[in-house]
């Protein structure tokens, strides 16, 4: 009898590992960043967004988008194949507010080699940007932006196909405001 | 010779008029039913109590069609109601919906004027179906939206800052001379 119940329980115990290597696996396997470690500095935030929309969220959305609006088309366009988008910002009072260990739990998950990061700027006065991208057969199906600056914490994560350039030209169109970041570009000798 | 004969018949008869009666005898008229043929019958008789039956129904019929057509013109189509609210709210420009300054909350009310703004006239008669939303669905998808519009305008100007800081000239160097 006893070694019956031993027997059953090394059983449940190998179905359970088995269990959690598989969900460990897929979690892996997804192009979604876990965020939840980062949640503690919402308390110390000023400001904080926090969104998360899944795939089904998306397409609920995307029936209120007016064709007949080119904007919202466009957006609609963007957004149709996408299968989530998760976004966390944090603004602080002061400087100082996160630490480097904060993000190392979302660092850990875009060192995985499916993602490759393709841009890095650093500064000092203005902080650190990092995208990275996951790329399925020559397509995006993941993009992640790490934006560490000195008062503000951002991480978006979009899964699924993603056109960076229609998402870059997307500020200032409809209810995506201007925030009024242009590229330099150099001056010319009539403006010097 | 006198004329009597010729006037009434009295008198000596005269051969000449005679011979042309004899001629034009055969077309004296002859008192007869007259006989038309079936193609040329005169038409029956139409009852104007059934003419003034098919003027009533053409005035009804035109009156119901005049009905309808108001009644078209003056009624939302389903699915626009469906999706637009109907509640009437003082428009709200584009531009302070999401103020420069990131403004961090997504706010579902704001979506709701703007369905509310950008509701189609009614005067436009051909609109795209869309499929009906409940008011659930509604609210839920224009929280959405929001959501989705805060979170792709993140996304947009984090690498619209990317892009501004890779384009950026570096700090130029001191004591560089022109070539040439």
């Amino acid at each position: 009898m006893k070694s019956l119940f031993h027997h059953n329980s090394l059983k449940l115990l190998i179905a359970t590992s088995f269990l959690t290597m598989a969900v460990q696996i897929g979690q892996a396997q997804t192009p979604r960043l876990q965020l939840n470690s980062l949640d503690h500095l919402a308390a110390k935030a000023s400001e904080t967004v926090d969104v998360s929309i899944d795939e089904r969220l998306i397409q609920t959305a995307i029936k209120i988008f007016k064709d007949e609006d080119p904007d919202e088309r466009e957006i609609k366009k963007l957004v149709s194949g996408l299968k989530g988008i998760y976004v966390k910002s944090f603004e602080f009072e002061k400087e100082g507010e996160y630490t480097t260990a904060d993000l190392q739990a979302v660092r850990v998950q875009l060192q995985d080699p499916a993602w490759s990061r393709i841009v890095n700027v650093s500064s000092k006065k203005e902080g650190n940007i990092e995208v990275y991208l996951r790329m399925l057969n020559d397509q995006i199906i993941g993009l992640a932006v790490l934006s560490a600056e000195l008062k503000e914490l951002t991480i978006v994560n979009l899964i699924g196909p993603v056109d960076l350039e229609k998402l870059t030209k997307l500020e200032g169109r409809m209810g995506v405001p201007e925030l009024g970041i242009e590229p330099t570009r150099p001056k010319t000798k009539n403006e010097q | 010779m006198s004329d009597d004969y010729l006037w009434d018949k009295s008198g000596e008869p005269d051969p000449d008029v005679q011979r042309l009666e004899q001629i034009l005898g055969t077309l004296r008229y002859q008192e007869k039913p007259l006989e038309l043929p079936e193609q040329i019958a005169p038409a029956r008789s139409i009852n104007p109590v059934f003419l003034l039956a098919i003027a009533a129904t053409l005035l009804i019929a035109l009156v119901a069609a005049g009905l309808w057509l108001m009644v078209r013109k003056n009624q939302v189509p389903r699915n626009q109601l469906a999706i637009a609210p109907t509640s009437h709210s003082t428009p709200k420009p584009e531009k302070e919906e999401i103020a420069p300054n990131k403004p961090k909350t997504a706010e579902p009310g704001a979506a709701n004027n703007q369905e509310t703004q950008r509701r189609p006239h009614f005067a436009k008669a051909k609109i795209p179906a869309r499929p009906a939303l409940s008011p659930t669905e509604q609210k839920e998808a224009v929280a959405a939206k929001q959501q989705l519009l805060l979170a792709l305008r993140l996304a947009s100007e984090k690498l619209n800052e990317v892009q501004r800081r890779t384009l950026a000239p570096t700090t130029p160097m001191k004591n560089q001379h022109k070539v040439g």
